[in-house]
């Protein structure tokens, strides 16, 4: 391959000499040596840059189709010559060299056209320039000279009849179609890529698509003279040399994109240092940098939950749209981490590979700390279950109290009443005392079973919510309690904590402060919902193992939330727990 | 007097239609549901509506709702509404337009029967029945600084009563005491509480809960 490439090289080179010497020898006053070594160096850009990306990127078909390019502008100005078989041949071959050039424009920078309506103006250019020049050369005799011609008559092989008005009439329908129209295809199906292209994408096409716009808009300039009877000669001559700028910019596009991918690629040497001693979240952040794809998501595998998590632990799909394409980095045939980037990236595997691996360590440690969030996660989101359910729990069972055994000794209890006053016609004063004193007992069995449920779980809190619920618990309080409740609901979970705390710490102020007074205050802010309660009892209260508190600082902790006692020795109590309610 | 009874618990519906039967009173419709109890309510015309607050499908405030379109539609039948538990915020919820004809006790309270029937024949005739639990919650809602302080314990003891909705009869028969002796406390509690000349029976159970509140 390499001999392939030296050869076309070194072919090209030669061939530029002889298309300078074609030009000078044979177009007369219609050129000059600026403008000869102006076209040819414009076709040895594209053959040098071909050649380079060729040997760069030799999976990639953009190197070959650059290449020929060059060639094919070289080759074009064969068709000055004046000998019949140059002419007639490179008249043909030579027009479809800008389709070529096309071709590798629409083609970067994956070096195939992905597009249907890309592929099928690049075909419909290749065909319809072919049959025209065909055409033309068939009606061509010598007796009027052809558009970019000098006067000298030239022998078309394939002449059939000589009608030199036609033959140029034909090749101004031939630029109006093929230059004018398709021209204007090109660009409209240029800004269409530009459009579309993911951001990263767009960074990389854009210098090199809008040179291929201005050599679009040339052709259609040229179309557009054909109506006119006599372009002026100094127009003309700025078209030339916007033209030779165009030629010159694209293949210098194309090789300041592949000098970019080098460039990244070089500064995945410094990702490297700069990983070192980035903590596990920045390490997104430096691959981004290092890949240009501000895009640019990291995910890791967790092989015993099977699948991707983020950098926080917390699971996550690989998406499957087509503006995200997916790199699974590897470590011994186990997946590390997979990158989700921009689809552009697929240009570069190199790129990606080499910043995969100079990640990989800094990866699987992130990947280790992300295993360790998502097992605190799974740990924390069990610890909100237990209470969710336990709460649940404690509602079934207040209402199966209040609807079940309740309900039925309060009917029993009626029952024995009636009865009893059937029976009060004094006959057994024994069977009267016994029933009064059975329901009595049966009285303060419910009257029991009422505190009981309340206990367990006040219907008034899942009713009517904290603030209500604070105030029925302050009010059958044995002492003068001051509240401050915040009103409007929260989830259930979170309430019912705030209410525990409130009536376990009035318990406790009942049983052990000695208070004379107390102060049950809820507030939300910032994300939290706060309760405290303040005595002025004798203090020195501890949350140790086992008492009512350490089991609120547990419910307060399940819910992500912070529990704390300050009860300094004859200074009172105060009960802080900070509970967070998304609001 | 014509009542209707709503009440899902068919062992105690059964108990209180009967009680309610002996103590003289015509029961013109059973409800099981919140819908039966709107269709006897209208086509019985009861003096009175006996309520529980949990009732079918959900087993919540079914009961509470049907009381309050009840009190809404048809403000002329006396409401009396039974719960497992009393809450003052209910109470004065539900109290909240108008005491005329309302009644809010636990269920228990129909064990003691007579004082039971008194109630509900206080709520047929636009009269008030508050449970003691509830009052006794007003009661403890106080803070410092308290007026309530300046009571002695018989005239918290009236006022109290006064607050369930007694009539002086009532509070006479409850406490064993003297009209006269009853009246003289009343007035001192309004007096002292600074609530103006005391009002008949019907009007001061309003102000007395309003300065409970």
């Amino acid at each position: 391959m390499k001999t392939l490439r030296l050869v076309l090289l070194a072919a090209g080179l030669a061939l530029g000499v002889i298309a300078y010497r074609v030009q000078i020898h044979n177009l007369g006053v219609f050129t000059t040596p600026a403008r000869a070594s102006a076209i040819v160096i414009g076709a040895w850009l594209f053959l040098v840059a071909g050649i380079v990306a060729w040997s760069r990127r030799p999976a990639n078909r953009l190197g070959p189709l650059m290449t020929a390019a060059g060639i094919a502008l070289l080759l074009r100005q064969l068709r000055y010559s004046h000998d019949g078989v140059l002419f007639t041949v490179f008249f043909i071959v030579g027009e479809l060299s800008y389709w070529v050039v096309a071709h590798a424009a629409f083609a970067y920078p994956s070096g195939r056209l992905t597009d249907r309506l890309e592929r099928l103006l690049i075909k419909s250019g290749y065909t319809i320039t072919f049959f025209f020049t065909i055409a033309i050369l068939i009606f061509y005799d010598g007796s009027r000279p052809l558009r970019f011609f000098d006067r000298a008559p030239r022998g078309s092989l394939i002449s059939i009849s000589g009608h030199g008005e036609v033959a140029v009439t034909v090749q101004k329908a031939f630029v109006i179609v093929v230059w004018g129209i398709l021209g204007v295809v090109a660009i409209a199906l240029i800004v269409r890529k530009l459009v579309r292209a993911t951001p990263r994408a767009r960074r990389i096409l854009a210098p090199l698509l809008i040179a291929a716009i201005t050599v679009g808009l040339r052709a259609i300039f040229e179309s557009v003279f054909t109506f006119v009877e006599r372009p002026s000669a100094i127009l003309y001559e700025y078209l030339f040399w916007w033209q030779i700028a165009a030629f010159i910019a694209l293949p210098v596009a194309l090789l300041a994109g592949l000098l970019r991918a080098r460039l990244a690629r070089a500064g995945v040497g410094d990702l490297v240092l700069e990983l070192e001693g980035t903590p596990p979240q920045g390490i997104r952040d430096a691959l981004s940098r290092a890949l240009d794809d501000p895009t640019l998501e990291v995910l890791f595998w967790l092989p015993e939950r099977n699948g991707f998590v983020d950098a926080a632990g917390r699971g996550a799909e690989l998406p499957s749209v087509d503006n995200r394409t997916i790199t699974t980095l590897e470590n011994a045939g186990e997946p590390i981490a997979a990158l989700v980037h921009d689809p552009s990236l697929l240009e570069e595997p190199k790129l990606v590979e080499a910043a995969g691996a100079a990640a990989r360590l800094a990866l699987e440690n992130a990947r280790l700390h992300a295993q360790t969030r998502a097992q605190l996660e799974q740990v924390r989101e069990s610890r909100v279950r237990i209470v969710t359910t336990a709460d649940e729990e404690r509602r079934r069972i207040e209402r199966d109290i209040h609807d079940g055994a309740q309900q039925r000794l309060v009917a029993l209890a009626l029952q024995l009443r009636s009865a009893q006053r059937r029976l009060m016609d004094g006959s057994d004063p024994e069977v009267d005392r016994l029933l009064a004193a059975t329901v009595n007992e049966l009285q303060v069995a419910v009257e029991e079973l009422r505190e009981l449920a309340r206990g367990v779980h006040p219907a008034i809190l899942t009713e009517d919510g904290l603030a209500a619920a604070l105030e029925s618990l302050v009010s059958r309080t044995p002492f003068p309690v001051d509240l401050d409740a915040a009103e409007g609901r929260l989830p259930a979970q979170v309430e019912a904590t705030a209410y525990f705390v409130a009536c376990e710490a009035l318990a406790n102020i009942v049983k052990h402060a000695g208070a004379s007074s107390a102060i049950v205050r809820t507030v939300r802010q910032n994300g939290l919902l706060v309760v405290e309660v303040e005595d002025d009892g004798i203090g020195g209260a501890i949350a140790a193992n086992g008492s009512g508190l350490r089991g609120l600082a547990d419910r307060v902790e399940a819910l992500g939330g912070r529990f704390r006692v300050e009860s300094p020795v004859n200074g009172g109590t105060r009960i802080v727990g900070e509970i967070p309610c998304a609001s | 007097m014509r009542v209707v009874v709503a009440e899902d618990s068919v062992l105690f519906r059964e108990g209180l239609v009967r009680i309610l039967g002996e103590g003289g009173f015509d029961v013109v419709a059973q409800a099981g549901d919140a819908d039966a109890l709107h269709r006897a309510v209208i086509s019985a015309k009861p003096d009175v509506a006996i309520v529980d607050v949990r009732m079918p499908p959900t087993q919540t405030d079914e009961g509470t709702r049907a009381a309050r379109q009840i009190r809404e539609r048809h403000p002329e039948v006396g409401l009396l509404v039974l719960s497992q538990v009393v809450e003052a915020k209910h109470a004065m919820e539900l109290l909240s337009e108008s005491p005329e004809g309302f009644g809010y006790l636990l269920k228990d309270r129909v064990i003691e029967i007579d004082d039971f029937l008194e109630a509900v024949r206080r709520v047929g005739r636009r009269g008030t029945a508050i449970d003691p639990e509830v009052v006794a919650q007003l009661f403890g809602r106080r803070r410092a600084q308290d007026p309530l302080e300046g009571l002695t314990a018989r005239e918290r003891e009236v006022l109290s009563l006064m607050a369930e909705g007694r009539s002086n009869r009532g509070i006479c028969d409850k406490l064993v005491l003297s009209p006269k002796t009853v009246e003289s406390h009343v007035n001192n509690i309004f007096t002292k509480l600074r609530l103006g000349p005391a009002p008949d029976d019907h009007r001061r159970v309003l102000a007395v809960l309003a300065f409970l509140k």
